[in-house]
């Protein structure tokens, strides 16, 4: 980046201080002072990010290439927990339920662009829909996990509701089986995110370009056309977004559901990646391992994100 | 921004199309309050009342539920605890993320872009993955030799940090839009880069940070992974733990549990309610235009 002339003045301008060298540097004309301010500006994010997130990633990986549990020395093992992790059926299961749930990305790709659609061409009410649709997502993911179980465990409201209504014979302990289980979590997830998606489809088409949906307008298509074949097309970056993180949200946002409403059980069979990580360093103690797994997990996450920053950076900065 | 889809066009769906939709999204918006009636109409009444009909309406009412919550399930030390996590996570967060911000926007330095691609790549870090290392790393704080294991000192540093990437991207895109004008008449005034950014950036970006206020403070509100193994006593754990902790006797207290869940939840709906704007303004960053 090189300063550009309207926007430098030259050192030593009233306010500076004393300038003590001039240096024609590659950023010709740039105070010494601003360079200065920019490192201490940005030092505190710096350290924090290098303290929080960049140093604990590294230990991460570090300990997954060991034996270690939690405490004592690691003892390094190479890809050891790797080789492990490749035969763990257990961990395979978890990965296959992190798939399982990532089969709500259509519905969290396509309904909240109906519904937003519907608020966006103003259907009767939609001032209303705009304001209830977040609802869910402001409520803690805790609260909506408890909630969930109280409502589908074996003597809560879906089973006294379905009593109620003279269909008792479909009562079911719909947590005893990842059959049902699964299903419910995961509709439980696409509907605790899909006001979230909504608002972003609705910035999205609010950013249109209003002659493109007038102009199909006027050559006679209806509002379905529209949809389909001018707004749509229009949103794809918006609808990369929408891709991106709800299929992170499959395979890394799961564990408050899953710790909350089944525990990862019965036995491991709603287990999913995160929720293995968590047992096998808290409960087995396997915290090398345990490492090795989030490790696999953040190379998914991260190949899965880098979409997300490239979308991210073309805006920003 | 303007608030999402007040731009919106109208168009007429065919009325054998717009009812049922219509209905359709009624139910939804109902749905959206379930959770808020379930807690609401079951956190009024008594243990008897809800093994009795735990879906109708309640036919008690009182407040013992609330009372054996916020005392004896110490609902209410967690709620003063969550005030301070959130509160603490919010101005420190603004602060540093509103500092780099600048730096990566307005101040003219060789590595800004470098710097804002530094900061920007965690954003993709799931936060399950930092929980092992980082309870390692709280235990005993690299160069310091600090525990902060248990301390919400500790838990609002990792809050921070968690949510820096995505707060100084919200700050540095606002800063770009503002003109580069009025740091040149501020300069000319006198003023160097710190006066610059406190006296003439952060009014200006004052929109800009109630937005990032609002969403910091719910999202620490609303966390539970990190607070569930880092906070575990009575004096630093939020409330989102403590009410994952009464779930454990719903059998025994499932109005005591839905109690604890109202006292969670409602100072979130009314922030949300309040602040509704704000939220959508930091949701639909990186959207649009």
């Amino acid at each position: 980046m090189t300063a550009s002339a309207h926007s430098s003045i030259p050192e030593g301008s009233p306010g500076r201080g004393p300038v003590v060298r001039r240096r024609r540097a590659p950023l010709a004309r740039l105070g010494r002072s601003e360079r200065l301010w920019g490192v201490i500006f940005v030092a505190p994010a710096v350290l924090l990010v290098v303290y929080f997130l960049a140093y604990p990633l590294g230990t991460v990986v570090y300990y997954g290439l060991t034996r270690w549990n939690g405490l004592s020395p690691a003892e390094w093992v190479g890809l050891h927990n790797y080789r492990v992790l490749m035969h763990d059926p257990v961990f395979r299961l978890a990965l296959r339920n992190n798939f399982l749930f990532a089969l709500s990305v259509p519905i969290q790709l396509t309904v909240p662009l109906v519904l937003a659609y519907m608020i966006h061409i103003r259907i009767p009410g939609w001032a209303f829909f705009r304001a209830t649709f977040f609802v869910p997502a402001t409520i803690a993911t805790v609260v909506v996990g408890i909630v969930a179980y109280s409502t589908f465990q074996v003597s809560g409201a879906l089973n006294s509701l379905l009593g109620a209504v003279g269909l008792g014979t479909l009562e079911h302990d719909w947590l005893a089986s990842a059959h049902t289980s699964i299903p419910l979590i995961l509709l439980v997830v696409v509907w605790a995110n899909f006001g979230y998606n909504v608002l972003i489809y609705l910035a999205g088409m609010a950013a249109l370009d209003p002659a493109l949906e007038e102009a199909a307008r006027i050559d006679g298509a209806g509002p379905w056309r529209i949809l389909l074949y001018v707004v749509a097309p229009n949103l794809r970056r918006v609808m990369e977004l929408v891709l991106v993180t709800s299929t992170v949200t499959a395979f890394a946002y799961m564990f408050t559901y899953i710790y909350v409403i089944t525990n990862g059980g019965p036995g491991f069979d709603t287990n999913v990646a995160e929720f293995q990580i968590y047992y096998q360093w808290f409960t087995n103690g396997n915290a090398g391992y345990a490492c090795a797994m989030a490790t696999l997990l953040l190379l998914i996450t991260a190949a899965i994100g880098a979409f997300q920053i490239r979308i991210l950076a073309r805006r920003g900065g | 921004m303007t608030a999402a889809g007040s731009s919106g066009r109208a168009l007429r769906l065919r009325a054998s199309h717009r009812w049922p939709l219509v209905a359709g999204m009624l139910i939804l918006s109902a749905s959206a309050f379930f959770p808020l009636y379930v807690m609401i109409s079951n956190g009024f009444r008594t243990n008897q009342d809800w093994a009795d009909t735990q879906i109708g309406l309640p036919t008690t009412f009182g407040l013992a539920a609330f009372r054996r919550a916020w005392e004896g399930a110490s609902i209410g030390d967690s709620f003063v605890n969550s005030v301070e996590i959130s509160v603490g996570t919010v101005v420190l967060s603004i602060v540093v993320a509103t500092m780099a911000a600048y730096a990566c926007a307005k101040i003219r330095w060789r590595l800004r872009r470098a710097a804002f691609l530094f900061l920007l790549v965690w954003i993709v870090v799931p936060p399950l993955v930092l929980l092992v290392p980082v309870y390692i790393e709280l235990s005993s704080l690299p160069l310091v030799h600090t525990n902060l294991l248990n301390s919400k000192l500790g838990i609002v540093l990792v809050y921070t940090a968690v949510n820096l990437p995505f707060n100084m991207y919200l700050m540095t895109a606002y800063f770009s839009s503002l003109p580069d004008e009025l740091l040149e008449a501020a300069r000319i005034d006198g003023a160097n880069v710190p006066q610059t950014f406190a006296f003439v950036m952060v009014p200006l970006a004052r929109p800009a940070l109630a937005t990032l206020a609002i969403f910091n403070f719910l999202w620490a509100w609303n966390e539970f992974m990190f607070a569930l193994f880092i906070l575990t006593s009575t004096g630093t754990k939020p409330l989102t733990v403590a009410v994952q902790q009464l779930q454990g006797r719903f059998d025994q207290d499932p109005t005591g549990l839905m109690a604890g869940l109202c006292i969670a939840t409602l100072p979130v709906i009314g922030v949300y309610l309040v602040f509704q704007r704000h939220l959508v303004r930091a949701i639909t960053a990186g959207v649009g235009k």
